[in-house]
């Protein structure tokens, strides 16, 4: 608790030596206030308020909070945000003053929306922040989802630099990171595992969500923690006028949302779940065939989470608002035999945020919050029970300061302090008559706080800088750790529709998911940097260009990177991961390297809208001998099988009619390296009655796949419902059938006469083929 | 049923990880369009893969030793057995005397297993003692392996419980109880055979005393036996490199088919090459259920 101590009391420091420099400016003058949306008066995070005419403009917070210093006299004023109608405002600032706007959506239905104004890709060129991508909840749900199942994550690894974990998971692997590099925040709590059914899906429910922000480079100072991207969810508001419900049908699961004022203008909740329903059928299936010899019941398995949102406006500077998230996945299997078998794995996140505005140049964001991962395994056959879980849980504080000095200076500031709780293995295996008896539980403990600033320079009308520190501390019992993590980004405009930018980041990773291959799983485990498992760290530079082409039409974005990571972890072969108190004992440690070409050209506005992104990329990992084995890979360096040469992208959404939205998507990726046996022995064992071939693996991911590729269809149709609003999504995932390669496996072929093995042969295992759904969403 | 119960007795004994894997398995699979056809043979092309000798032996007291010597091959080579002539095989025993192995490939007919080297004496072994085992072809490839004998661990119990269903369902489990030794860090092998130890065994999986050390160990199967079955339960208290050999063994065979596993090294307790030497010691217990 001592870093804690330390990080308060020099954030405390720091914020009071700023209050002095809380000063009228002279001549000028500051807007601040909120974006809403017009129809339901939430706030809209990342809308863009500017003075075309002075080339200057802010982004609203994540709380809709904008700030935008002037110099007095009449300004014209443009607020545009994706999604909404842009707006003109012309306003005499002759003082300080709130003044917030409100939006209209750009169509009224279901948001199904193309979007008009260009203001988005304008505020994209001039930021000097890179790497990062926005999406919209309402964008994703037009896009085609495998199932019907709208997942922001898979829209996001439709952008450049984004590599998917294998077919149709939601896994996020940026720029040569790994999946538990990521740090994936809703409403700024950590969620540990954001994913259902062994990666197949997200946790985000795109009902409750408002936007993604997915940063893969040039991190701003307030975010740390993870090596290679920050997932910055924001949930949605509830609508603060009147009483909504909205749902959906699916081909596997069905949603429910319901949202209104909790004091109109004042406050709005919104609260919505969803649940899977394969175990319906699957349950059906059994009853069926419970009666057939050799029939195997299909275990059960479902998903739900529930999302919870509520906001109240305490007075004009005000606000509070609190998150909840809760979900499950459960896969049971109940025997007639008595034999019980449960594995339950999921996320509980519950945030509660202080928006506090003490005069327009100055705002603060407090958060407590917490967040639990956790799994359990249990089984029972008769008098003997048996089970095993881990669970991560955090309590966390964050409070973030944003400071408008004048109009080239906006300070940021802000602390963090999170004591994590690791229970890394609960093991017990018992009967009810004591004959067995077995226990075993790991628990660490472990805090972390960081202490950052940053200022954004606008030096001139061409040179804009975002620099800043941040300090970080670790300590998990008696071992500590801390560092400085230098930012900096850069934007130079050439022209006013060209911008050169450049970044750097200095990242440090303290919590570590003990996994040793590259999927997720549900058991994988949270585990604190200790005396003999380091930080991770990793820099990052990234230098990008970017044209604002055809009118404002089109943003052409190019960007290069260069990561290179030290403490990598990884495992040894045949590593114990479960319920191992010397688990320190089994990591390995080496380096990684990732480097690439990012090309990117995005449309926003007309008819037709979408995005053509292609990236070339390495991705290295090297663990050289260590710890008396010979290392991964015999210390030779390898490809993680997340490593794609090449990544072809496009997305294109067209508003055929009124009624009729049209979307389509299309994947290329260069095929995935896998590790496949190269060689082979028999084993005949102790007594000869267990002859098998038994596959010997020289080399890691030696061998690379057929090259992936998919094309999506999809289709929105609004109907015309006598109350509300209804739509039908259909959506064709693998619209032409491709068999693309989900693993390769080698069999051998037996005579089926004698039962002699003949010969040995490769098989290529694809997961989905073609998969048409539909769903129906509604809106009252 | 009984695959379940492996799956679960796997996550005490195999680690949790594999068993999630398969389970990550199964639910894919089964969202995946069932009845599609979704697997197809494809030509792959492996890199030149080096042969490297291939070791198996397991010493027995009062047996005379056999040993089976062949080499790795390309996977997908033809599987027509290569026969190799030009190994030596020499087995130090305790007492430092060298035992030259006779080329003298044939087949065991009480395990019906294929050996390919066989030594001159029935082996003399007490708990402790230790052996070397060298073998060395004409081409330059050169195996060493050591093996000490492990104690007898015995078995205390052996006992079952059938469920309450009648006639064909009516089906027990197995209980097999045996004592740890808290000094050491001991590892098990248990294997039940049904009628025969020459056919496949019907459980089979080794364990460490990590959770048990010092307890009485208790090892169990579902619901799988029917009354008069007879069953040889045998309890090899194994040494750690044959653990971890048994162990690399299953990893790589459960790699090799399931995306969400990482394969893994066969870990040998031989150096130069790969395969297993070791000195069995184990208690076996026949038993009709009833």
């Amino acid at each position: 608790m001592r870093l804690f101590g330390f990080a308060l009391s020099c954030s405390f420091t720091l914020f009071l030596s700023c209050l002095p420099l809380v000063l009228p400016a002279q001549q000028r003058a500051t807007l601040s206030g909120y974006v809403r949306s017009g129809a339901d008066r939430s706030v809209l995070p990342g809308a863009s308020v500017a003075v075309p005419a002075l080339g200057t403009g802010v982004t609203a917070d994540s709380t809709g909070f904008y700030s935008l210093p002037l110099p007095t006299g009449r300004h014209q004023l443009v607020i545009s945000f994706i999604g909404y109608q842009s707006q003109t405002r012309e306003l005499n600032v002759a003082r300080t003053q709130r003044i917030s706007f409100s939006l209209p959506e750009a169509s009224n239905e279901l948001g199904e929306v193309l979007v008009e104004g260009t203001g988005t890709l304008e505020q994209k060129l001039q930021t000097t922040q890179m790497s990062v991508e926005h999406l919209n909840a309402r964008d994703a749900k037009l896009l085609p989802a495998l199932f019907g199942e709208v997942d922001l994550l898979k829209t996001l690894q439709l952008k450049p630099g984004v590599q998917n974990g294998g077919e149709g998971t939601s896994g996020l692997f940026v720029r040569g990171g790994s999946a538990d590099q990521n740090l994936f925040l809703i409403d700024d709590a950590v969620v540990y595992n954001p994913s259902h059914l062994f990666g197949l899906f997200s946790v985000f429910n795109a009902d409750a969500v408002q936007s993604v922000d997915l940063y893969k480079g040039g991190f701003p100072a307030q975010y740390g923690g993870r090596l290679s991207s920050v997932v910055d969810v924001k949930m949605r508001e509830g609508d603060a006028q009147k009483i909504g419900v909205s749902g959906g049908l699916g081909l596997i699961s069905s949603r429910l949302t319901l949202e209104g004022p909790i004091v109109k203008d004042k406050g709005s909740f919104l609260l919505s779940g969803r649940r899977t329903y394969f175990d319906i059928f699957t349950r059906q299936i059994n009853k069926l065939n419970k009666d057939q010899e050799d029939f195997n019941p299909i275990p059960d398995y479902y998903f739900y989470d529930f999302n919870a949102k509520a906001n109240y406006k305490l007075g004009e500077k005000d606000q509070i608002f609190f998150t909840g998230y809760y979900g499950r996945d459960i896969f049971g299997f109940n025997s007639p035999n008595g034999f019980n078998f449960d594995f339950i794995w999921g996320n509980t996140v519950g945030a509660l945020r202080w928006n506090h505005v003490f005069s327009p140049k100055l705002f603060l964001n407090t958060t407590v919050s917490t967040t639990r991962y956790q799994y359990q395994i249990a089984n029972q056959l008769d008098q003997f029970g048996f089970s095993l879980s881990s669970e991560i849980q955090d309590y966390a504080l964050r409070s973030d300061l944003d400071y408008a000095f004048n109009d080239k200076h906006t300070l940021k500031l802000g602390l963090s302090a999170t004591n994590h709780r690791f229970n890394v293995g609960r093991l017990s295996a018992s009967s009810t008559d004591g004959s067995l008896n077995i226990g075993s539980e790991t628990i660490y403990r472990g805090q972390e706080a960081s202490l950052y600033a940053s200022d954004n320079y606008k030096v001139n009308d061409k040179l804009q800088l975002d620099y800043g520190l941040r300090f970080t501390g670790f300590q998990s019992g008696t071992d500590r750790f801390g560092a400085v993590e230098p930012r900096g980004a850069v934007r130079y405009s050439l022209t006013p529709k060209t911008s050169l930018k450049a970044s750097y980041a200095l990242m440090y990773q303290y919590v570590h998911l003990v996994s040793n291959s590259g999927a997720s799983l549900p058991t994988d485990i949270w585990y604190p940097s200790r005396q003999n498992v380091k930080p991770q760290r990793s820099q990052q530079v990234a230098t990008g260009i970017s044209f604002l082409l055809g009118q404002g039409k089109y943003l052409l974005t190019n960007e290069v990177y260069y990561k290179w990571a030290q403490n990598q972890v990884d495992f040894r072969d045949g590593a114990q991961l479960f319920a191992n108190e010397d688990l320190d004992a089994e990591f390995l440690f080496g380096k990684g390297w990732a480097y690439g070409n990012e090309l990117y050209l995005e449309k926003k506005s007309g008819r037709t809208t979408g995005w053509i992104g292609y990236s070339l990329a390495w991705t290295n990992r090297q663990f050289p001998a260590q710890r008396g084995g010979t290392g991964i890979n015999n210390g030779k360096v390898f490809f993680p099988t997340y490593d794609r040469r090449h990544n072809l992208t496009v997305v294109a959404l067209h508003k055929l009619t009124e009624r009729i939205n049209l979307t389509a998507s299309f994947v290329f990726t260069s095929g995935a390296p896998t590790t496949l046996p190269q060689g082979r022995f028999l084993l005949q064992d102790v007594f000869g009655d267990n002859v098998t071939a038994v596959p010997v693996y020289p080399d890691r991911n030696s061998y690379r796949m057929a090259p992936y590729n998919r094309m999506d269809l999809g289709m929105v149709y609004k109907l015309r419902p006598k109350r509300g609003e209804s739509d039908l999504t259909f959506s064709i995932y693998n619209a032409y059938n491709r068999r693309n390669p989900y693993f390769i496996y080698f069999e051998q072929v037996e005579d089926e006469a004698t039962g002699d093995v003949t010969n040995f042969r490769a098989r290529q295992v694809s997961l989905f083929p073609v998969i048409p759904s539909v769903t129906y969403n509604f809106k009252f | 049923m009984t695959s379940l119960f492996s799956l679960a007795s796997s996550f005490l004994t195999r680690g949790a990880r594999r068993g999630t894997a398969r389970v990550a398995l199964a639910v894919l699979t089964l969202l995946a369009a069932t009845g599609c056809n979704l697997q197809k043979d494809i030509d792959v092309e492996l890199p030149a893969f080096p042969s490297q000798l291939v070791v198996e032996c397991y010493l027995e007291p009062g047996q005379v030793p056999r040993l089976t010597v062949s080499e790795t091959v390309p996977y997908l080579s033809s599987p027509e057995p290569r026969l190799l002539t030009n190994v030596a095989v020499v087995l130090t025993l305790p007492s430092g005397q060298k035992e030259a192995f006779r080329f003298s490939p044939g087949l065991d007919t009480l395990t019906q297993k294929v050996y390919t080297h066989i030594g001159r004496n029935a082996l003399v072994a007490k708990p402790g003692d230790t052996f070397t085992l060298d073998v060395q072809d004409t081409n330059g490839r050169h195996v060493t392996g050591r093996a000490t004998m492990p104690t007898v661990v015995p078995i205390e119990k052996v006992e079952w419980k059938f469920n309450d269903k009648t006639a064909e369902e009516r089906k027990a489990y197995l209980l097999v109880r045996f004592q740890d030794n808290a000094a050491t860090a001991d590892f098990y092998r248990l294997q039940i055979h049904a009628d025969s130890i020459s056919e496949n065994p019907n459980r089979d999986f080794e364990l460490d005393d990590r959770l048990t050390n010092g307890q009485l160990v208790t090892l169990g199967t579902s619901y799988r036996y029917s009354a008069n079955d007879t069953l040889l339960v045998t309890l090899y208290h194994i040494d750690q490199p044959y653990y971890r050999f048994l162990q690399s063994v299953d990893g790589a065979r459960g790699a090799n088919g399931n995306p969400f596993a990482q394969p893994a090294a066969i870990q040998s307790s031989v150096e130069g090459g790969l395969g297993i030497f070791t000195v069995l010691s184990y208690q076996r217990r026949t038993v009709i259920i009833q």
